[in-house]
């Protein structure tokens, strides 16, 4: 197998200069254009405040539905995901006569993207319509003009009809990104209380996500965890044998745990978020193996979706449980001036997002694309974190969960369970049907 | 300076700040809420008199104009009264000769004076050649430019004259310094995004540029050197932060558009390249929207503060330990009220967008005060749009307390840069105002009841003539007050006037002048109300 490494960055500026839609034929065309609005999209993650992770996961979902939905029905014999995601209605029909994919998906991604984005600054916009005039006018060319127009208006149509299913999913309205201007403290010694100097996250984030609709799983609590480690102060017991297991690990970390904890960080605004992480591993996959438009378009999608589900699932647990974070245990009964590697996340501990998300993506990953399946993830190497190296996809998702106990955020029960729960929301993914099979 | 050693906690939660934060949370606020009715500082009285004044401009343009928007307030005429040079962005900036009668109504007028670039995003004053006059050097989307003061307010390009390479970059930021010994400047230029690359600007930072003196003598630059790696600079100052004589170029960086960039801190060893402190000799990682830099030592340990503006929370930096070994800064905002991290004004609960920032005492009480200039970047939706600028006014107890309201300075246009200058000659800190695509704004200080003060320039003969480098300490019953004169920080402009002390109920003070290379004067007697001119060995 080969293993290509191309940086999210410059596989972006080749695709604009050298409009790859001559490479190899409209399939390739349609795959570049989308790759190319995907990697937009995961700036447009880092760039805009709103995008934290839940936020991040629903607009992945979303995407990842509306591109595959611009061509179900079509041509290629695709099974659309109305009746199957919840709420999902028909679509619109197509007109009469010939279509082109690749302009479908673009008037598809150009007519949802701005609006899932919306949020974003100035230059995000700027480069929302660089990107759809450039994309547009590559695929446009050698396509006869009603055909193309043709295209163009269903792709927009698809575009409206899942932009007016998502407006209804609870999630659609983000204010004050994310953080409640009142909130109400459980008031038990293991509530989870704020942990940063940050005004704005006196609160914490989006409380009610787990009521957020949920895509392929019937409900936000579709996959419960059992309870955390029983709260306890005393010395010996389980829950505080885990703040020190926290305690110590970081007080011995080696540089590699350091590398790992920093390589899976993920902070908003700073990254293209955890979701975003895994939509770029795909995306290099994707890339690296020159995996055609439909089955790129089923992994995009599957992908968005599990994620999309595991932020619900996994917010839906968090604020069940409520549990605060290890710095406020520790700071309590351990260590006063202890501080953990990483900056810890402002909403309460368990489970760990991270270790949800990405043992979900990792089994869908790996339903789509076999196991063992090695690949290389250079999502961060523009910000210097490097390269990384895994067996599998399930190896990488270990790895992302393990990390947030390294940088002093999570107790080992949260990631462990995080990983159940990623399992449990990637079935529900797994089981839609994308072909006619 | 502080004597003996003292270990602050290294982290603000760990510290005896801690029940300081601890207060501030339980409020669930921003800057100055909770603070109990009457105890404060006495609340300033500034009145706006931009039209009765004649000031119109307007700071414009588009993407390439959504940051900048800088002022420059010096002298030009010697009447004691500074003028105003304003960045117009794709207008032309422009010169306003103040014609304000002391202690009156302020007013200017406008004047053909040579600073007519277009492109400018920001200015600052220094005396690049030291023949007395102040020069003018200008950030710009375009080559950046030096402007040789002809004196009479006339100014005539001298880049070439002098070595500047300009470039052909998007400027913002920009600092100034004089290396040990040498007989012309030191300058840096702040460069932020590749504007080329509108389609996928992230990532695309182009290269500061610092340009240092040629051999000796030659009176001109050195081809630039790049400070790579380079991180959408916003804002740059050259501080002695540990207060041993070396100045070091702190940069304020804008996450928005860097890839692995951080805020930074560059050494420029004598005749060596200049070189960046790491996380592993204690500068610690920091991101932020960087966009301005305010200094000013608030604690009274001899050491100066750093005010980092932002979007959302901004950041306050303490040294962690004194005297520092390592420029190892704890976030003290939050712990005195300084977080101004949403509108306090008007409604809003999103957060702020920040700029220019600037510590002067504007009550005169002999504890400095905090202007912040805020503004949306451009119709941002997660950022308040209606963002009322601040004023914080410092408290006896070390903390914070916003004011702006009340002291007649919330404006809700889209401030960008700004300047604090007594341009009135009454000892009363007034307020210049740049706005994106909007007038600027002009307020004078007309506070009744303000402390007594002080203004001290500064003379030395040859290279660097406004000892830029130098501290001024002032001594009163109430304390030391200290300061740096430095050029750069703030967002795209800066003063070069006569620095302003707040003396409270004194009536006279003790004035001591570090010079730039160490050397301390004595401590000279000084009545208040006054401007004082210590020229060096005389």
């Amino acid at each position: 197998m080969q293993m290509l490494r191309i940086t999210a960055a410059a596989v972006l500026a080749a695709a604009l200069l050298a409009l790859p839609a001559a490479a190899g034929g409209r399939d390739d065309a349609a795959r570049a254009a989308l790759t190319d609005w995907y990697r937009l999209v995961l700036e447009l993650v880092r760039h805009t405040p709103t995008y934290s992770p839940p936020v991040a996961a629903r607009a992945l979902g979303y995407l990842g539905v509306a591109a595959w939905e611009a061509e179900a029905g079509g041509e290629a014999g695709r099974r659309s995901l109305a009746g199957q995601l919840n709420g999902l209605g028909e679509g619109p029909a197509r007109a009469a006569g010939a279509h082109d994919a690749a302009l479908v998906l673009h008037g598809a991604l150009a007519a949802a993207v701005p609006v899932l984005f919306a949020n974003t600054g100035p230059t995000g916009q700027r480069a929302m319509a660089a990107m759809a005039a450039r994309i547009g006018a590559r695929l446009a060319e050698g396509v006869a003009p009603e055909v193309a127009a043709r295209s163009l208006a269903h792709g927009r149509a698809v575009a409206a009809h899942i932009l007016a299913w998502a407006a209804a999913d609870g999630g659609a309205v983000v204010e004050n990104m994310g953080f409640p201007l009142v909130w109400t403290s459980g008031g038990r010694p293991e509530s989870w209380v704020p942990t940063s100097l940050i005004v704005q996250q006196q609160t914490p984030l989006l409380p009610l996500w787990g009521d957020v609709r949920p895509f392929a799983m019937p409900a936000g609590g579709a996959c419960p965890l059992p309870p955390p480690t029983a709260y306890s102060e005393v010395p010996g017991s389980a829950f505080h044998a885990e703040a020190v297991e926290v305690w110590q690990v970081s007080r011995a970390l080696t540089e590699e745990q350091k590398l790992v904890a920093r390589f899976w960080s993920d902070d908003p605004m700073l990254s293209p978020t955890p979701p975003g992480h895994w939509i770029a591993i795909a995306l290099q996959i994707i890339d690296r193996d020159a995996i055609d438009d439909g089955r790129a378009r089923e992994i995009l999608a599957r992908l968005g979706i599990a994620l999309a589900d595991s932020f619900i699932a996994c917010w839906h647990s968090k604020y069940a449980y409520d549990l605060l974070r290890p710095v406020t245990y520790i700071n309590r009964l351990i260590d006063p001036g202890w501080q953990p590697y990483l900056i810890t996340p402002p909403f309460p501990e368990y489970p760990s997002g991270h270790s949800t998300e990405s043992a979900a993506a990792a089994a869908v990953l790996t339903a789509l694309l076999g196991a063992p399946f090695a690949f290389e993830d250079a999502t961060h190497e523009d910000d210097g974190l490097g390269v990384r190296a895994f067996a599998s996809f399930r190896a990488a998702a270990e790895e992302a969960g393990i990390s947030r106990l390294w940088g002093g955020i999570h107790f080992r029960a949260a990631v462990e369970r995080g990983l159940d729960q990623g399992d449990c929301v990637a079935a529900h993914a797994i089981a839609l049907r994308f072909g006619e099979g | 300076m502080a004597g003996a050693g003292s270990r602050r906690g290294r982290r603000a939660a760990g510290s005896g700040l801690a029940l300081l934060l601890a207060l501030s949370a339980a409020a669930g606020a921003g800057a100055g809420e909770g603070v109990p009715e009457g105890a404060g500082p006495l609340v300033p009285r500034f009145v706006e008199e931009t039209a009765a004044a004649g000031l119109e401009h307007r700071y414009g343009g588009e993407w390439e104009y959504m940051v900048g928007g800088g002022v420059a307030v010096f002298d030009c005429t010697g009447d004691g009264l500074p003028e105003l040079v304003l960045a117009g962005g794709e207008g032309a900036a422009s010169l306003w000769l103040n014609r304000s009668a002391e202690g009156g109504t302020l007013a200017f007028a406008h004047a053909e004076a040579g600073v007519e670039a277009t492109g400018v995003t920001g200015l600052y004053p220094l005396d690049v050649d030291g023949d007395g006059i102040t020069d003018l050097a200008l950030t710009r989307v375009g080559a950046n430019l030096l402007l040789q003061g002809r004196g009479d307010c006339r100014f005539a390009p001298a880049g070439d004259a002098w070595g500047l390479e300009g470039g052909d970059d998007w400027t913002a930021a920009f600092a100034a310094t004089w290396e040990a010994g040498a007989d012309w400047p030191t300058l840096a230029f702040g460069s932020y995004i590749d504007r080329r690359e509108a389609a996928f600007p992230w990532g695309s930072c182009t290269a500061n540029r610092l340009h240092r003196p040629a051999a000796p003598g030659e009176r001109r630059f050195a081809p630039p050197v790049a400070l790579a790696p380079s991180f959408c600079a916003l804002s740059m100052l050259f501080t002695d932060w540990d207060r041993s004589g070396r100045r070091d170029l702190r940069i304020a960086n804008d996450r928005e558009y860097y890839k692995g960039g951080r805020e930074q801190l560059w050494q420029l060893p004598a005749g060596g390249p200049p070189r960046e402190w790491t996380e592993a000799e204690g500068w610690r990682r920091l991101r932020i929207w960087g966009m301005g830099i305010a200094s000013r030592d608030i604690t009274g340990d001899g050491y100066p503060e750093y005010f980092l503006t932002s979007m959302a929370d901004n950041k306050l930096q303490r040294l962690a330990v004194v005297p520092p070994a390592a420029p190892d800064y704890d976030d003290i905002a939050f712990a005195l009220g300084a977080i101004a991290q949403r509108p306090y004004t008007g409604g809003e609960v999103r957060p702020s967008t920040a700029w220019h920032a600037q510590f002067e005492d504007v009550n005169n009480d002999g504890r400095a005060d905090l202007f912040i200039a805020k503004g949306n970047v451009s119709e941002m939706p997660d950022f308040a749009l209606r963002d009322p600028n601040n004023l914080l006014l410092g408290r006896a107890d070390g903390r914070f307390e916003e004011a702006g309201d009340r002291a007649g300075v919330a404006s809700m246009e889209t401030s960008r840069g700004a300047a604090l200058a007594d341009l009135n000659a009454d000892g009363l800190i007034d307020l210049v105002v740049v706005n994106r695509n909007a007038p600027a704004q002009l307020w004078r200080n007309a506070t009744a009841g303000a402390g007594n003060w002080l203004a001290v320039a500064l003379r030395q003969e040859g290279a660097n003539r406004d000892a830029v480098g130098a501290w001024i300490e002032v001594r009163t019953a109430g304390g030391v007050q200290a300061r740096e004169v430095t050029v750069g920080g703030g967002h795209a402009g800066g003063v070069l006037v006569p620095w302003h002390f707040g003396l409270g109920p004194a009536a006279a003070a003790e004035v001591r002048v570090i010079w730039p290379d160490g050397a301390a004067g004595a401590w000279l007697p000084a009545t208040a109300n006054r401007t004082l001119t210590v020229a060096r060995d005389r």
